[in-house]
Formats: structure tokens, sequence, C-alpha cells
């Protein structure tokens, strides 16, 4: 057993050898009063407050039963909690003055019951970011792409955080249509930078700024499978990079796996963006995502294992 | 003069390599082959392949299916720089490559925002070729055919498809000349430019008719029919 450890003592590129895994940006994320270092990596847990979401179906429809799961997922180690009130598929539509009533009571009571948690709203309607803002929120996940341009103005005068996705141009709650690319990841880092940079020159502190590739969002299952091939060329930016694949269909059409059926390929994805550089994790399940991460910061020499005595007795 | 022609759908799926392991629409695939093969063997002296684009455009005729825009994963390496053949015209060539047909072949694009009034004249221009045309139309109907469908559901699409396909069965192409350019774009109807270029190159009613396939699967209207040149 000495013999392995002499043998690395030689190798003094081992140092720097990450195995592939590719270092994740330099920048401080900050988030609400919190800040978080470079290698970090976070959970933000899913809370819908719709009758219709794909995945939750209206579970946490009713405000107590929303209430239960953010005092959950902060128990089991989420740090930020991302709250929507409209599903991303086509539906029936949901009102500026409803999407408010679902979320800005709700933001407020979560608020005042984890005064320290990051609280993250999903909508891409600059009203409705600036009603929850007001609410408490800390971060704003526009995940349709920047489709409404007054989105970086609001979360400027709040002193909000800002994601900046790629959702291929679409309008919101639309399902791609044979949406084809010459380079969807030159396509992904063109756009994203593009709103990061218009954040930044409209007054949105940079440290606050995330991007995401949105997968599936204006993306097949082949453009989703390239983009989280090819994550690291998004995490080289110095950018965080949220990444939402929770459930999401290129999962499914990949393994042919139902709509309950799409964990593990949940956790797998994880495991590789987060091995690729990805910051943040949007996700359902809060203990498995959390144990992913935590074997990605082990392997990666970040974190300690919780307890090692194997052979060390 | 149209040997005879053509409809298949211009759906991404039909080619084989991007459902990845699942066949998934064999039968539509058979049913477009079945089509094809009907054109080639009515004797043309070249086939053109049309179908919607960015512009109207005729491509090179050795332009071939390029996948690399909806599976990055399956580009080749060895694809040449420059704009990439609209995928319709792609899918079109490799149906006339699987049936064997070495003959000629024109691979015009029609553009998607071109006018009724111009898709019909260019119908006519392809009609011209040869004594001989046979007549491949990469077309199909709105995507939005149901709360599943790419487009979500639009009340208006299963009467503008039906409308269609009434025209193409009865072999009277006259309906698809004026099918409003506006309304196909509300429902998500990408064929629309294609199929007026067919009711310009076959103006008169076609004598023979086969309907090979018509069904939605996935809320998109796929149709895929044979249609006899004049007698």
């Amino acid at each position: 057993m000495t013999s392995r450890a002499s043998s690395r003592a030689g190798g003094a590129d081992d140092a720097a050898d990450t195995g592939g895994a590719v270092p994740p940006g330099e920048r401080p994320l900050r988030l609400g009063a919190r800040s978080f270092g470079p290698r970090q990596l976070l959970v933000m847990a899913i809370v819908n407050r719709t009758p219709d979401s794909f995945y939750d179906r209206g579970a946490t429809w009713e405000e107590a039963a929303a209430m239960e799961r953010v005092h959950a997922v902060v128990a089991d180690g989420a740090d930020i909690v991302d709250i929507g009130g409209v599903p991303a598929a086509p539906g029936s539509e949901v009102t500026v003055a409803e999407e408010i009533r679902r979320t800005a009571p709700f933001v407020a009571a979560v608020r005042a019951a984890f005064p320290d948690v990051v609280i993250s709203v999903d909508t891409w309607r600059h009203q409705v970011a600036h009603e929850l803002c007001a609410a408490g929120a800390d971060l704003i996940n526009d995940s349709w792409g920047g489709w409404d341009e007054r989105i970086p103005e609001v979360a400027a005068e709040c002193g909000a955080g800002l994601v900046c996705s790629h959702a291929g141009g679409l309008p919101p709650r639309t399902r791609p249509h044979r949406a084809e690319y010459d380079d969807v990841l030159a396509d992904v880092l063109r756009h994203t930078l593009a709103l990061a940079d218009r954040a930044v020159a409209l007054g949105v502190d940079p440290s606050r700024i995330l991007i995401d590739p949105a997968h599936d969002f204006g993306k097949n299952t082949w453009h989703s499978l390239e983009v989280t091939r090819r994550l690291g060329e998004l995490a080289a930016t110095g950018w965080p990079v949220l990444v939402s694949v929770s459930h999401k269909d290129f999962i499914g059409e990949t393994l042919n796996a139902g709509r309950d059926e799409r964990l593990t390929g949940t956790l797998a994805t994880t495991a590789v963006c987060a091995w690729l550089g990805g910051r943040v994790f949007r996700a359902h399940q809060v203990t498995q995502t959390r144990q992913v991460l935590d074997m990605i910061a082990a392997i990666r020499g970040d974190r300690p294992p919780a307890r090692a005595v194997r052979g060390l007795a | 003069m149209i040997a005879s022609a053509a409809i298949c759908p211009a759906a991404p799926l039909l080619a084989r390599e991007l459902t990845g392991l699942d066949p998934v629409v064999p039968e539509l695939r058979e049913a477009c082959a079945a089509a094809m093969a009907r054109v080639v063997r009515s004797r043309p002296e070249v086939i053109a392949v049309v179908g919607p684009g960015p512009h109207t455009a005729i491509w090179p005729a050795d332009g071939a299916l390029n996948p690399a825009g909806f599976a990055p994963a399956l580009g080749s390496a060895g694809t040449p720089a420059g704009p990439r053949m609209p995928f319709p015209l792609g899918l079109g060539a490799r149906l006339l490559d699987e049936d064997g047909y070495q003959g000629p072949r024109v691979l015009q694009a029609v553009g998607i925002n071109e006018q009724p009034g111009d898709c019909l004249r260019l119908g006519a221009r392809v009609g011209r070729l040869a004594n001989r045309v046979g007549l491949l139309v990469m077309a199909d109907g709105s995507a939005r055919r149901s709360l599943r469908a790419p487009g979500y559901l639009d009340p208006r699409a299963a009467a503008f498809d039906a409308a269609i396909e009434q025209a193409v069965r009865g072999g009277d192409l006259g309906p698809l000349r004026a099918v409003d350019a506006a309304l196909a774009r509300d429902v998500l109807a990408a064929g629309r430019p294609a199929w007026q270029v067919l009711a310009g190159a076959l103006p008169g009613r076609a004598p023979a008719v086969e309907v090979l396939y018509a069904d939605d699967p996935f809320g998109v209207f796929y149709l895929v029919a044979w249609l006899a040149g004049p007698a």
C-alpha cells in the first residue's frame, strides 16, 4: 500500500491533474445575503405553486403543502428554493395578476419563516419579478431566456440576482418544433453571454448573475445531450452555471423512461454536469441531488469523506 | 409536364438515425418509400425535390441529408463549411437514394415566406423542366393538432389539414392554391409553400391518386400520397 503513495510522490504534474474535471469559475456567487465560493455545489429545490406542473402535478398547489415542502427541502440541504407559479408547458393562460396571486404572498411567507434561505423566483414577466422581489425574492430565474426585456431592469433596481437562460428564442410556454442549430452550444454561449452582458450594463451586480443552457427549452434530446456533454465550455466562461435537468423529457427519451422513471437519469446527468463545472442544480429530489453533489465534491477533493475508517484502523 | 408526384412529410424523425434505437414511425417511412417508388416507376427524365427553406433557391444536386442541426453528435466530420441545405431537401434526396434512383435531380427550396402566387409560378416552372418530370414535395400540415402537439392546440388546425387532405384525395389541387399563408403560419403548417408549388405544377385534376398515410401520431399532420400526372 505504501508503494502507491511513493509512486505518486514523484509526479510533479499530479497536483494539477484534475482527471478531466473542469475547474469551476473563480467568481464567488452572491445570492441574497449569502456568498458561495467557486467550488461550492448548490441545490436549488423546486417549489411549484401550480396545479399542473409536469412532474409534481399540483402536489404543492395548496399553500400549506408548499410551505411544508420548503421546510422539508431546507432540512434536506437545499441552499435555494425556486418558486414558480406558471408551468413551462403550454396550457391554460396564467395572467400576470394570477401569477402574482399564486406566488407573492407565498414568497413573503417563506421570507418570514426562513430569513437566510435564498429565494429564487421562476418567472419571465418583469411585473411579476418586481412584485416578488418586493416580497423578498433574491434571484430571478428567467427561464425563457430574456423574452421580457425589462427583467434585468427589475433585478438591477431590486438588487436581485438573475439567471440568463437559452430558450432558443422560443416564446414562453411553447415547445420546440424542429429546432435546428449549426452549433447548439455556440448558440447557447452567444445568447446567455449577451444576456449577462446586457444585465451588467443595466446595473445588475455581476456577482449575482448565473447562466443556464436550459435543457429541453428550444432543444430536442440530441441538443440537450450535446449541451450536457459540453457543459464545461459554459463553465469556462467564468459565469456560474445553473443546471436544470430534473426529470426532463430528454432524459425520458434517452432512457425510454416515463415521467416517474427518470430519477436515475436525472442524477447521472447531474453528476456529469457537476463534474464539468456546473455550480447550481435545480432539483425535485433534494436529498438524492445533495448526495450526488457531495460525492462529486469528494471525488474532486473539495470535500472530505463523511467518515473514513476502512483500512485505517 | 408532371409524370407523377409524391407528397411526403418533412419531419426530422423520418431520418432513421435521429430517432435513436426506436424506429418510432416505420410505417410512415415505408409509406414515403412506396410513394417515391411510384414516382420513379413513372419514368421521369428528371426528379425535382421541392421543400421549404429559408429562401427560394436551387441547391447542388449532390447535396445530402445532414442531421447535425438536429443532432450534433451525428454530424459527419467531413461536412463542408458554409450554409447547410434545408433539411426537407436532404430528406427528399435520401428518399431518392434509398430507392436507387440515379437519374438527374433538382433540389429546389421554396422560401417559407414566398407568396402563394410566386409558389404557383415556381411550380409551373418546375413542371416545364422536362417532358416527364417526377416531383417529390416535402410538406406537412399543422403542428398544433392537440394539447400534446409541438405547438399546442389550435382549434383551426383540424379543419385546415382536412381541407388539404380532401383536396389531395380528390386529385383537385385547386383548394391548395388559395391556402392562406397567415393562417398556415398560425397553425404551424410548414408545408404551405411546397403544397402551392405542387398546385402550380399540377394545375388540372390528377387522373389517379393514392393516399398512403394520413395521421398525426405526434400532433403534426403527416400526409403521404402519390398523384398521377395529366394523362
